[in-house]
């Protein structure tokens, strides 16, 4: 343990010196960035939050997607693989028989509970058709009683991913090719 | 009585015993080290196939199938060298050429056959150029099985399951060469009582249950054994489960009751275990209405029903709970409560001596075997007729009835609820939920009990056979065992019965230190009172 004197001197009493040394340097640097945002030498480092957001790079693990294919139906088979390979178990799903045999299997229910999610990426590491990515969304407030359980409707088809993403993977071309 | 030499260890087998026969085991445990094979089963007869089974025997320059090589005196059998590893990796390779790898959505993954040995002898890289061949997925072959014909790789148990076993014949090969395909005839489903068996032993994905099918994947499944208590034959199962319930059960080997099968019928009993089909609380009916408790709470609260009448307590009893049970409320009804008013609800006389052949007997309870050797022990003697004029005449005041788990084969349980509940209290013990008995107006207690999967016990089945089982998991934990509610309702204290529990033999020494002593060791003695 370290035991520091309180500094009892009369100088230190004087408190308003200090006080005007540090209103100076925010002045000084007030002064300077508008003077450079001004003549566009530099940009301003602050953002004015609510309005203006930060991008993140596209391989940010933000919120989870899912991924549909052409016809826009879901990717995902229901193979539960991401489910068990979560540290978190927020995954839960429901799989049922799919009317197309092609198809066999699917999801009726995907669920992730964001609340609970640690975004390791575990899921996306272990879907073997690229069917659940982590996207750069990461804002995702609510107000009281919102639903952080995220169902299939939010994470495939939500407004901002305007009609769903597309994986690369086609089925079809897959079965042509013997796979 | 051949003499060999497996893998440089000498073995003593039966005449007449194939090598892979000989390597087996008693139960599969392989002692000598284990054999790839896909088309070779215990329980059915040798094809020869699959071609996995290579082991090498010395003399011999090529490598011989071993379920299809009966040994012979001074035979030397290796299955470790390098040559025989290679044929069974090389082998997989030919399985896997027109496998579709749809691990991902099928319902076998993770107990595959193909992916269990693949890791254990396989652990190639494919080196095959050409495309697969396309067939037929998601074929309805019946009421219970879905096929596809991609994942199958031909090892024909299934074909000469209903060949041998189920003696139906539906299943059969069709087409030749890579295109070849397990099939049944146009407008001929599988449809037998024991079809589900050929799902078990299917070594890969090709065959499918329906019910079960996609509900769970096989690694969120805990399995536990126990005893089928479908009918009275009392096969040997296991049950796979999980914190969301029971998802299915799958026959356990016993040579003697039920071999390596069970029927259909028997696997569609986890189905009442299961949370959404019990009783959780209990409901007490009296004329203020409906109240609803805690069992043990209900029981205790029933108890002034029991308790003190005499003779005037019946008891009903269906074939379909544990031996252990059965003593312990036969006992405390003709001991404590004096009553020798026990009765024996038998659902359908006619049938109970029914059997197929195989599996399947008439009798549905599994335990009427125990019910009626305890019942005999106690001096019991009684017909149902009685039990009826005596609720009529008033002699009889309450009733208490350990109702069956499994309501569905109890065709008149709707009469018998009307017939039993013209006494003036009844108490009904039973698993699962019945509409009729809630709507009884009266003085009922419902009181909800543990069912087979969650005790331990004893089913003694037709043939006189008494088998232990042991508690799988836990599904209503508050719910009653008979034991318990015996006690209960007889107005004693719940207590921890060592003796009861008969897989646990008690090895506790008694204790040396007695209390004249203790009272002589004055820091022993004073410890209590600080």
């Amino acid at each position: 343990m370290s035991v520091v004197q309180k500094n009892t001197s009369e100088a230190s009493k004087w408190y308003l010196p200090g006080i005007m040394t540090g209103m100076g340097i925010t002045f000084r640097h007030l002064v300077s960035n508008l003077v450079d945002n001004l003549t566009g030498k530099k940009k301003m480092i602050t953002l004015n939050y609510p309005e203006e957001k930060h991008e993140y790079s596209p391989r940010f693990k933000g919120n989870h997607v899912l991924t549909v294919k052409k016809d826009g139906s879901l990717r995902c088979t229901a193979c539960m693989l991401c489910a068990t390979n979560c540290p978190a178990e927020c995954i839960t799903i429901v799989a049922s028989e799919h009317e197309d045999p092609t198809v066999e299997k699917y999801p009726v229910k995907y669920e992730i509970d964001i609340l609970r999610c640690v975004f390791c990426g575990f899921c996306e590491e272990a879907c073997p058709v690229d069917a659940v990515r982590m996207g750069p969304e990461w804002q995702t407030p609510g107000l009281n009683g919102a639903n952080f359980n995220y169902g299939i409707e939010h994470l495939a088809y939500r407004p901002q991913l305007k009609g769903g993403i597309a994986t690369h993977v086609d089925d079809e071309e897959r079965h042509k090719a013997g796979i | 009585m051949p003499k060999c030499t497996i893998n440089g260890k000498e073995v003593e087998v039966k005449d007449g015993t194939t090598i892979i026969e000989a390597m087996y085991g008693k139960d599969g445990e392989w002692p000598e080290g284990k054999v790839a094979h896909y088309c070779w089963h215990p329980g059915l007869s040798v094809a020869g196939v699959c071609r996995l089974c290579m082991v090498e025997i010395e003399g011999n320059p090529r490598l011989q199938i071993a379920c299809n090589t009966m040994v012979t005196e001074g035979m030397k059998i290796n299955n470790t060298s390098e040559k025989v590893k290679d044929a069974a990796k090389w082998g997989l390779d030919f399985h896997l050429i027109n496998h579709p790898l749809d691990c991902p959505i099928c319902d076998q993954a993770g107990e595959c056959g193909l992916q269990d040995q693949y890791m254990e002898f396989g652990k190639y890289n494919p080196e095959m150029a050409e495309k697969k061949v396309k067939k037929h997925k998601v074929v309805d072959l019946g009421p219970t099985v879905v096929l596809d014909t991609e994942r199958c790789i031909l090892c024909s148990r299934c074909v000469r399951f209903t060949d041998e076993v189920s003696k139906t014949n539906e299943l059969g090969i069709f087409n030749r060469g890579d295109r070849s395909e397990i099939g049944t005839f146009d407008g001929v489903p599988l449809d037998n009582k024991y079809s589900l068996n050929t799902v078990d032993i299917c070594p890969v994905g090709a065959l499918t249950s329906k019910d079960f099918r996609f509900r769970q994947r096989v690694w969120y499944l805990k399995d536990a054994e126990t005893v089928c208590n479908g009918c009275s034959t009392g096969c040997n199962v296991k049950v796979y489960f999980n914190r969301e319930g029971f998802f299915r059960v799958k026959p356990a080997y016993n040579p003697d009751v039920n071999g390596y099968w069970m029927c259909d019928e028997g696997r569609d009993l986890y189905k009442f275990v299961n949370r959404e089909n019990r009783w959780l609380k209990a409901k007490k009916r009296t004329y203020n209405g409906i109240e609803e408790m805690m069992p043990g709470a209900a029981a205790k609260d029933a108890s002034f029903a029991v308790k003190s009448l005499g003779d005037s307590v019946a008891l009903v009893l269906t074939g379909q709970y544990s031996v252990e049970e059965y003593e312990s409320i036969v006992s405390t009804f003709a001991n404590d409560l004096k009553s020798k008013r026990i009765y024996h609800w038998i659902s359908n006389p006619e049938k109970a001596n029914d059997f197929d052949g195989l599996l399947l007997r008439g009798d549905k309870n599994p335990n009427t075997k125990g019910l009626q050797q305890v019942l005999q022990k106690h001096g019991v003697n009684t017909n149902w007729a009685d039990l009826l004029s005596a609720i009529s005449s008033g002699a009889i005041q309450t009733v208490v009835v350990a109702g069956p788990e499994n309501q569905a084969v109890y065709a008149d349980m709707k009469d018998k609820i009307r017939d039993l509940s013209k006494a003036k209290n009844l108490i009904w013990l039973q698993t699962g939920r019945n509409h009729d008995l809630e709507a009884l107006t009266g003085n009922v207690w419902l009181i909800p009990m543990k069912s087979y999967v969650e005790k331990d016990g004893t089913f003694v089945n037709h043939a006189g056979l008494a088998q232990k089982f042991k508690k799988t998991t836990t599904v209503v934990s508050e719910a009653l065992t008979l034991t318990e509610a015996s006690d209960l309702l007889a107005g004693k204290q719940l207590v921890i019965k060592p003796e009861t529990n008969v897989f646990v033999e008690s090895e506790k020494p008694a204790d040396r230190v007695t209390v004249e002593h203790r009272k002589k060791n004055e820091f022993v003695f004073r410890r209590g009172t600080l």
